[in-house]
């Protein structure tokens, strides 16, 4: 099974994972649609900690502890995908899967998709519509510096693990040295915001 | 071999749904007291509420055929005979089983039992309050409804009939609302909150007295301040009873062992089921929808391969119904309380010995799972805690995950 992977090191809060999930989730399809409407679902959220910044959306655990707190039938798994996927059609906006959901990953808005009149739950979906015609998830493909990278499960922790360790013997990031060097800036720059000397 | 669920719950379709996943071929009959293909109690209220029927069926009206199961509906099990292997029913009917999954789940309780004799008085807890209540509230064109008890079922019955246009007054002995899954302060705070969102009344440090009536159909409440109460329709919430006495007369939930046996042929689940807490061992029932699912997987694992382990139960609570103001809650309300509020949000983590010994979470979801699982693997957290609480971005998971240090 395939996921979204966050070398988080490597995002530069440019925010162009947003921007491509509103509009493949909005009905018009178009970044002039999603732009100032309430009901635009993004299911990807770029979060600023500090000088690092991390786009955070669901992982799609298995065991998924949202899936089986689930009491209405509005959480599943997509077979083909292993996605775990919201029915708007029979959330009732509970919130048990959020009060479980370690990674903040799932939120309530109406949106675009709620036919009920009120809010539903909505969560990164890895573009499960996407994924059947062979594309890759909106975010990932939309992502300019690499920070989000669509792979195997097993055989990238293979590689993480083979990586951190190069990283811990040799000292080496692996990082381009123009991101390293934006990386610095950052550091910088929020140094000097607490009143630290660069 | 023939297994026989007693109830058609959430615990029991649950039970049979991964009977049928495990590769068990045999003969399933679930036997229940209503009429209908197995329900979501949560989800009951928003069909109250005016969304379709179709939604509360939450594995499908066609469950029974998908499943292969000789549906027995509209006609409660009243006893289990252990020596027979059988159980009778009210109707006279009587079921052999090999292997009883019993969940009969809990009824409402009424202070008195003849309230349920006057049209207009009713409980919240089946599919078939929920229809008779919608139906009465249209037919009678009721304008205005009195809530007595103010627990989780009252304030989940006061906030759907509100939805319905109904304006309500909930009748509470104690001094907030939610009492059982709140402390003094977090449930003052969701009280006025609650009031401030809605718009509903609440009447607290008193109870329903008695009710009067007139041509059978109710006319109002007494309440023990002296007050009455002009209404048309009474919602009783004041608690629930585990239908436990069908296993030998035991009343306060069916004990069981970690593979959810109440005996070598009975498997209990869901609200009758008296088992362990996860975290501090506390015996108790622990009645929420994922420990009733958890249990039914256990029990059907324990069927088919004769594997499998119960973890024990949590008694979270989530509250978030109709109107986007969750309240949330976990553990046991005692040691060194941490609390931060700001505007709608009001957070409170109890810590003992370094670890998260219980929380309330009011007005947002947000950091809530964290702490859940923060609480769930017993991590120490107390270094973190209150930067955790107080960070306006809750950020905390991933602070922790990019090794920065609180806010």
């Amino acid at each position: 099974m395939k996921r979204i992977f966050v070398d988080y090191k490597k995002c530069l809060a440019c925010k162009a994972c947003e921007t491509a999930c509103a509009v493949r989730h909005h009905p018009s399809g178009s970044l002039v649609g999603a732009l100032g409407d309430r009901r635009t679902e993004i299911d990807v959220r770029v979060l600023g900690i500090e000088h690092e910044s991390f786009p955070l959306a669901c992982r799609h655990c298995d065991p998924a502890d949202c899936l089986s707190a689930c009491p209405s039938g509005a959480l599943a798994r997509d077979p083909e995908t292993g996605a775990v996927v919201v029915n708007p059609d029979l959330c009732k906006a509970c919130a048990m899967c959020a009060s479980v959901c370690t990674f903040d990953a799932i939120s309530f808005k109406e949106t675009h998709r709620a036919r009920h009149g009120r809010e539903v739950a909505h969560k990164c979906d890895l573009c499960t519509e996407r994924l059947k015609q062979g594309e890759r998830p909106a975010c990932v493909a939309a992502c300019p510096s690499g920070a989000l990278v669509f792979g195997e499960l097993e055989q990238n922790r293979t590689q993480r693990a083979a990586r951190s360790l190069r990283t811990y013997l040799l000292g080496e990031e692996g990082l381009p040295p123009l991101l390293e060097a934006y990386r610095e800036l950052r550091r910088k720059e929020f140094a000097a915001r607490r009143g630290e000397k660069g | 071999m023939r297994v026989v669920t007693v109830g058609t719950g959430m615990a029991a379709a649950e039970f049979v749904e991964r009977l049928r996943l495990e590769g068990f071929d045999g003969e399933i009959a679930m036997v229940g007291d209503e009429d209908f293909p197995p329900y979501s109690p949560c989800v009951i209220p928003f069909y109250l509420a005016g969304e379709p029927l179709e939604t509360v069926f939450w594995k499908g009206r066609d469950f029974y055929e998908r499943y292969r199961v000789t549906p027995l509906l509209g006609d409660p099990v009243t006893e289990v005979d252990r020596e027979r292997r059988l159980v009778r029913t009210r109707d006279g009917r009587s079921e052999r089983y090999d292997r009883l999954f019993l969940a009969p789940g809990a009824r409402n309780r009424f202070p008195e039992p003849q309230w349920t004799t006057v049209a207009g008085v009713f409980g919240f807890k089946t599919l078939s309050d929920m229809m008779a209540i919608g139906e009465y509230v249209s037919r009678e064109k009721c304008s205005e409804a009195v809530v007595y008890g103010g627990g989780f079922i009252g304030v989940d019955a006061a906030l759907a009939l509100m939805k319905l246009g109904l304006s309500v007054t909930i009748v509470h002995r104690n001094t907030r609302l939610l009492s059982q899954m709140t402390d003094e302060e977090g449930g003052a705070f969701a009280t006025r909150k609650l009031v401030e969102k809605t718009g509903m009344v609440v009447r607290l440090r008193t109870r329903v007295e008695g009710i009067t009536a007139g041509a059978g159909r109710l006319t109002g409440v007494n309440l023990t301040d002296g007050t009455r109460l002009e209404t048309t329709l009474l919602i009783v919430a004041v608690g629930v009873d585990p239908n436990s006495e069908l296993l030998d007369g035991l009343e306060s939930g069916i004990p069981c062992d970690d593979g959810m046996l109440a005996d070598p042929d009975i498997f209990t689940a869901g609200d009758v089921a008296r088992t362990r807490h996860a975290v501090d061992g506390a015996p108790g029932i622990y009645a929420n929808a994922p420990n009733a699912v958890a249990q039914a997987y256990v029990a059907a694992r324990q069927l088919v391969r004769g594997e499998g382990s119960y973890a024990g139960s949590l008694n979270s609570t989530v509250l978030r119904k109709h109107i986007d103001f969750p309240v949330i809650s976990m553990g046991r309300f005692d040691g060194e309380a941490l609390t931060w509020q700001r505007g709608d949000v009001w957070r409170r983590v109890y810590l003992r010995d370094g670890r998260i010994n219980g929380y309330i979470i009011i007005g947002d979801t947000r950091m809530s799972g964290y702490l859940h699982q923060l609480y769930v693997s017993r991590q120490l957290a107390e270094r973190e805690i209150r930067d955790l609480l107080s960070s306006p971005r809750h950020d905390g998971y991933y602070r922790r995950a990019l090794g920065l240090a609180p806010a």
